[in-house]
């Protein structure tokens, strides 16, 4: 294979909580462009694996690269500086602030150059940028709202607006469609779809449905370990996935 | 933002009537306006912290008192004159801030408040502990402090002087507060006091954000408690205790958390409470209590915040 540096990486990713192994020695590459989905039983170690992609969480022993470069002992806010980006499983917006201010705090990030951009940023700029976000996951109507009185599934699509804003290069979803309705979810669909066009995405996803529709490969765990990756079409007829999910049926399995 | 002109008029507003005042007021409640214009800076520069970043601190009078004794010691011992002494003053209180700042860095909520409050009882010791230097409890009084500019020389016992040196120190304060917590970096601040992990996982270092909130709240603080030395020339350990430290808490509290003006609405009611009371019993302090403990039950949005809610959801 060709020795093209692969966007993400980790080898040999160890995270324990206490006597609990939640995820043992992962080796685990994104190639650039790429829609992944991991995906697994509840448990697998899905959510504390992109924790220690995106420095939620630091690792136990092992590392992460990011575009070849080791990020291991880079801070959540240093990651996300060079495009990591991750959104919540449990939405996570500024309840208390409006739409537009909870996109504008992921706006201005990238903005934060020099001491004095603390001080003042082009307004213009900002804004139209703000604008922009909200008005590609449909949010534009709500802008002046506050956070807290919009519905889950527009809080989902928030998170993802703010996301959008902190232009990624690789954006972790964690399962966005969970709690969405049928309608909102084909929405979500059209909306990753489009930002794959300019991102790396990592998907953690339940509903094997949009698992199918979005993504190129597959990467399933179970007990903290990779046990198959592949196509969608290996990954459905895989003796060990099989096992996985026909021991312990996972929520949305259709 | 569109209010952006009547929020600045409105705070404009607020500073010319307390400029007008003087020249209504009696010389008692003169040289009480003054005293709480300075206070109330100090009120300010407790709400950056508590208000605008979430971090309830217990132990303010460090910083007030570091600018105190900052500018006092070293203009009674060495003969500092009154703009050297300022300068020491303030270079103290932000010096005093960076300690609080590092040591509290990962402290979070209680361990905060109860950090914060230790470092300033050791503060508060200390001053009692050098009183060959300090005179403790008992301080001692600055007289004779002018600022001369060429020919022009500002006597600062003169009353005018105090109001309006005191009114300059508040506007600062005030409008200082309010670019603050409308630029970037206030945004970042509130996201941090509604939500530090979120706020982290938008890239911001969210510990160098709030030793930076630490030090403006205790620059400010401090800024008010040099102006207080060299307009009322008077330094002591009472200003290091633990009351000034729930002062501006309870100021804080009264006017409204997270907003601009709450600080000096909540400085200026709260200390006229606390004149009558003591003109009535010497149990004044219950007073104190008893409006904290009022506020925070029920008004814990506080004067202006209650407004805020109510009437005005653009004031900031």
């Amino acid at each position: 294979m060709a020795a093209v540096t692969p966007i993400l990486e980790t080898r040999a990713i160890v995270k324990r909580f206490g006597g609990l192994e939640a995820v043992s020695g992962v080796d685990f590459r994104l190639a650039r462009g790429e829609v992944r989905a991991l995906i697994g039983p509840n448990g697998a170690g899905k959510t504390t694996l992109v924790g220690l992609i995106s420095g939620r969480l630091s690792p136990t022993a092992g590392r992460v690269l990011f575009a070849g470069r080791d990020v291991t002992g880079l801070g959540p806010w240093d990651r996300v500086g060079i495009g990591i980006v991750y959104t919540f499983q449990i939405t996570s917006v500024y309840r208390r602030l409006s739409v537009r201010d909870n996109v504008l705090l992921a706006a201005q990030r990238r903005h934060l150059r020099r001491l004095a951009d603390w001080v003042m940023l082009d307004r213009q700029r900002l804004t139209h940028e703000v604008d922009a976000a909200l008005e590609s996951v449909g949010l534009a109507d709500l802008a002046d709202r506050p956070a807290a009185v919009l519905a889950y599934g527009h809080q989902r699509l928030l998170e993802i607006a703010m996301a959008l804003a902190l232009e990624p290069a690789l954006l972790i979803l964690d399962e966005p469609t969970q709690g969405l309705a049928m309608g909102e979810i084909d929405a979500l669909c059209r909306l990753v779809r489009n930002i794959a066009e300019r991102a790396t995405v990592l998907l953690i996803e339940h509903n094997i449905a949009v698992v199918l529709e979005l993504a190129g490969r597959i990467t399933v765990m179970d007990h903290g370990r990779v046990i198959a990756e592949g196509a969608p079409r290996e990954i459905e007829t895989h003796p060990e996935v099989q096992r996985a999910y026909l021991g312990r049926r996972s929520r949305s399995t259709p | 933002m569109e209010g952006g002109r009547a929020v600045l008029a409105l705070h404009l507003g607020v500073l010319g009537l307390l400029g007008a005042l003087q020249f209504l007021l009696p010389p008692f409640h003169h040289g009480m306006v003054a005293r709480i214009m300075v206070l109330a800076a100090y009120a300010i520069g407790y709400n950056l912290l508590l208000g605008y970043t979430g971090l309830m601190s217990l132990g303010h009078a460090t910083f007030f008192a570091a600018g105190m004794y900052g500018a006092g010691l070293t203009i009674q011992h060495w003969g500092f004159g009154v703009a050297a002494g300022f300068l020491v003053g303030v270079v103290g209180a932000l010096a005093a801030a960076f300690v609080v700042g590092v040591v509290t860095l990962r402290t979070v909520g209680p361990a905060f408040l109860i950090v914060t409050l230790m470092l300033a009882q050791a503060f508060y010791l200390a001053t009692l502990y050098f009183n060959e230097i300090t005179l403790g409890e008992q301080g001692f009084a600055l007289a004779g402090l002018n600022v001369t500019l060429g020919d022009w020389r500002l006597d600062l016992a003169r009353p005018a002087v105090k109001y309006n040196a005191a009114l300059a120190v508040l506007a600062v304060c005030l409008l200082g507060s309010l670019a603050l917590v409308r630029s970037p970096l206030g945004r970042a601040l509130v996201a941090l006091r509604e939500n530090e992990e979120r706020t982290q996982l938008l890239g911001y270092n969210t510990y160098r954000l709030r030793l930076v909130a630490v030090l403006a709240s205790g620059l400010t603080s401090g800024l008010a408690g040099v102006t207080y030395t060299l307009l009322f020339g008077y330094v002591g350990s009472t200003f290091a205790g633990v009351l000034y430290s729930i002062y501006p808490l309870l100021w804080t509290l009264l006017g409204g958390a997270g907003t601009t003006l709450g600080p000096l609405i909540g400085t200026l009611l709260m200390t006229y409470a606390v004149d009558v009371a003591s003109g009535i019993t010497d149990a004044y302090l219950i007073v104190v209590g008893a409006v904290l403990v009022a506020a925070v039950l029920w008004a814990p949005a506080g004067v202006v915040g209650g407004i805020r809610t109510r009437w005005a959801r653009w004031l900031p």
